[in-house]
């Protein structure tokens, strides 16, 4: 305490630019608004909150536009905090994302007597911790933002207080996260230690240097991946995804498989693009071992289950997999670094659609069947032709099959290992092909279900979709197809969203 | 020997110098006090009434909320310490931002109030 | 500058919570050691601090403070939350679904 309040002696109010920092204070002024709304209105009319909630999402969007528009990187607090376009782009994404998510879930948490205000607050809470992350490049920023996006997270995992499997799945997510990003701050108390900065470019330069090689550097860089491991459930630490996913809320699960997973990301990308770029030996093998046992494992036991959503669960920790593979190979020549780095976000940005979709699918169906049971899909095609369609569109954009947008992640995603060259990405991409064959059968064996076999309790009433639920379908649907059909649009976005190094 | 054991050292006379003045005190006592033991000297103090129940019982459960809230509001005062410091540099700037943390904060407690936490029923 | 013993201390401190939160069944002894993993990272990073004679490592610190007083409160309510249910903070019994 002492250093600091002789250090808070020389302080001076730091520089800020308002709007760089518009989308985040937008959000901040939206959760004030809405925690107000919750506590002083009556509970017939709580609906109101969603829909403040959703309006302020499309609200803070806009400065995003703007800043994106304007194009300057902005840059504060001595590079701790920085927007430039790739915090842009993530940005718009988990914005986005929220907003589908806040589209699914206002009919069922409105319907299911659920604390309707407290889930919109937390819901923004969590992407407002998101948001953050896209522009930290710092430690303590990255720190504050994991848990602001984290603990918010861990709650709404719960959701369903009276129900034992979601009291399980919150537990579950809570003591893994807990001690993941202790784990990873144990490593970052290293990296500071070893660097004496927590700006992210200074520890750059640093580790890149004859710093590097202290051993002690090795092991701050093994702790922080291990920590983030476990927030994106990479194989061997994936245990919490599948009973987390499956005991929580559909909602939830769709926002953890994606939003919480892709904020795990991004803090990865910024720490191994502008922290420990200089140390490739270490890290290089290590993301090549997790993605391989990701792919592999995730796969397989994807393949045994008969839950739709455990299965989406495992083929989600599987699709983590495909977005480590650049990471292992992003250090071994220049070019190869650049393609990973694309590869990687627009993997993020195609399977944030994709498998919000194929979530909205889940939650449609179970409307009608209360069953997420693959067996109660049978005939889905004879009551609801549309959802069938849909839910064939995600299944197989998520199997990589053209021309869906899928098809066109996972070629970049290809496209980065052999850019690489080396022996051991050349493996890895092998690796990966394989698995999207293996990933092919379990996601055809829904599809089977729907179109060829009979309605199990020959009950072929149509299915109601809400028409909030409808437009999340519709949303992630088009961005779907519309990708696959014309790529070069995103893959633009990914390259102009390059982090640049050092 | 350096000046960061020395440091150390004083700690060290002085945790010595806590030991023996509570050692010597308890001693005296032992020494001057007679020694009649009762069972009835054995009992809990419970302000003078016989104690009813056993001495463990479980603590109401709704002490936590207002632990948990006072440990919240406690624990954020570390950042208040810093800002207060340099109040007079940091000018309206600080002020205005400080007032926004407080204010965040304190709809917390607006929060809890609203929902009937603080109500002891 | 001593600053092995420090890092020493806080290996063991961190050693300790991983063993605990890996081997213990008691949801609140669960969270104190994670408590303790936190707190082998205030020690480093004060120590840390003080050898680069940066202000940053206490910053840290102090914000690792704050945000564990957050982390644990919901730890807290959620093992009440167990107990409530299932009247019992055994977290072992906690296994209805097999990962």
């Amino acid at each position: 305490m002492h250093a600091v309040l002789a250090a808070a002696q020389t302080l001076k109010a730091p520089d800020l630019d308002y709007f760089a920092l518009a989308p985040e204070i937008v959000l901040t002024a939206v959760l004030v608004g809405i925690l107000l709304l919750d506590v002083f209105v009556d509970e017939t009319r709580k609906y109101l909150v969603t829909q403040v909630a959703g309006l302020g999402l499309l609200v803070s969007l806009v400065p995003v536009v703007a800043l994106a528009a304007n194009g300057a990187d902005r840059s504060m607090l001595g590079g701790a905090y920085v927007v430039d376009n790739f915090a842009l782009l993530v940005k718009a994404l988990f914005l986005a994302t929220g907003y589908v998510v806040l589209l699914m879930s206002s009919d069922y948490i409105g319907e299911g007597d659920y604390y309707e205000g407290e889930y919109s607050f937390l819901l923004l809470s969590s992407l407002l911790g998101m948001m953050v992350m896209g522009s930290s490049r710092d430690l303590i920023t990255i720190f504050v933002a994991l848990e602001l996006l984290s603990i918010p997270a861990y709650l709404l995992a719960g959701w369903r207080k009276r129900d034992l499997r979601s009291n399980e799945a919150c537990l579950k997510y809570y003591l893994l996260g807990v001690l993941a990003s202790a784990v990873m701050l144990y490593g970052m108390s290293l990296i500071f230690g070893a660097t004496g900065s927590t700006v992210l470019r200074t520890i750059g330069r640093e580790v890149g240097g004859s710093v590097g090689e202290e051993p002690i550097v090795t092991l701050g860089i093994f702790f922080i991946v291990v920590g983030f491991a476990f927030k994106v459930s990479a194989v061997p630490f994936h245990f919490w995804a599948p009973d987390t996913y499956e005991g929580a809320p559909t909602p939830v699960t769709a926002f953890l498989s994606v939003a919480s997973k892709a904020a795990g990301f991004v803090a990865l990308l910024q720490l191994v693009y502008i922290g420990f770029f200089g140390r490739e030996e270490v890290w290089g093998p290590l993301f090549w071992v997790l993605a391989a046992l990701t792919m592999t494992v995730g796969n397989l036991v994807a393949l045994r289950q008969t839950n739709v959503v455990r299965m989406l669960a495992y083929s989600s920790v599987a699709q983590a997999g495909y977005i480590l593979v650049p990471f292992a190979v992003a250090g071994s020549n220049p070019a190869a670094n650049a393609t990973a780095q694309t590869a990687a976000l627009v993997y993020l940005l195609i399977y944030a659609a994709m498998n919000l979709g194929a979530f909205a699918i889940v939650m449609a169906v179970a409307r009608k069947t209360r069953s997420a049971e693959i067996s109660s899909y049978g005939g889905l095609f004879t009551y609801a032709p549309g959802l069938t369609l849909l839910m064939s569109v995600f299944l197989f954009s998520l199997a990589g099959i053209p021309p869906l947008a899928g098809w066109f992640a996972k070629l970049y995603i290809f496209e980065s290992a052999l850019d690489a060259g080396t022996a051991a990405a050349v493996t890895l991409a092998v690796v990966a092909g394989l698995n999207a064959v293996i990933a092919l059968f379990y996601y055809s064996a829904v599809a089977k279900e729907m179109w060829m076999r009979p309605v199990p309790d020959g009950d072929t009433t149509p299915i109601p979709v809400p028409p909030a639920l409808a437009a999340a379908l519709a949303f992630t649907a088009i961005v779907v197809v519309a990708v696959g059909v014309y790529p070069q649009a995103f893959a633009r976005l990914g390259d102009l969203a390059q982090l640049t190094l050092r | 020997m350096s000046a960061f054991l020395r440091g150390y050292l004083s700690v060290l006379v002085f945790g010595f110098a806590a030991v023996a003045m509570v050692g010597a005190m308890l001693g005296a006592g032992r020494l001057l006090r007679p020694s009649r033991p009762q069972p009835q000297k054995y009992i809990a103090y419970e302000s003078g009434v016989d104690p009813v129940g056993t001495g463990w019982s479980q603590s109401q459960v709704r002490y936590y909320i207002f632990a948990l809230l006072f440990v919240m509001f406690d624990v954020e005062a570390v950042f208040i310490f810093p800002w207060a410091i340099r109040l007079e540099a940091l000018g309206i700037f600080g002020l205005v931002e400080m007032l926004i943390f407080i204010v965040i904060l304190a709809l917390g407690l607006v929060y809890a109030w609203r929902k009937g936490v603080l109500r002891w029923v | 500058m001593y600053l092995n013993q420090f890092l020493l201390l806080a290996a063991f401190l961190f050693s300790v919570g991983v063993y605990g939160v890996l081997a213990r069944k008691n949801g609140v002894l669960v969270l104190m050691s994670i408590e303790l993993i936190l707190n082998a990272v205030n020690i480093n990073l004060v120590a840390f601090g003080a050898f680069h004679d940066t202000v940053a490592g206490q910053v840290f610190a102090l914000f690792v403070i704050a945000v564990a007083a957050a982390e644990v409160g919901v730890g807290l309510a959620i093992v009440l939350l167990i107990y409530r249910n299932r009247h019992s903070i055994d977290l072992s019994e906690v296994d209805l679904m097999k990962g």
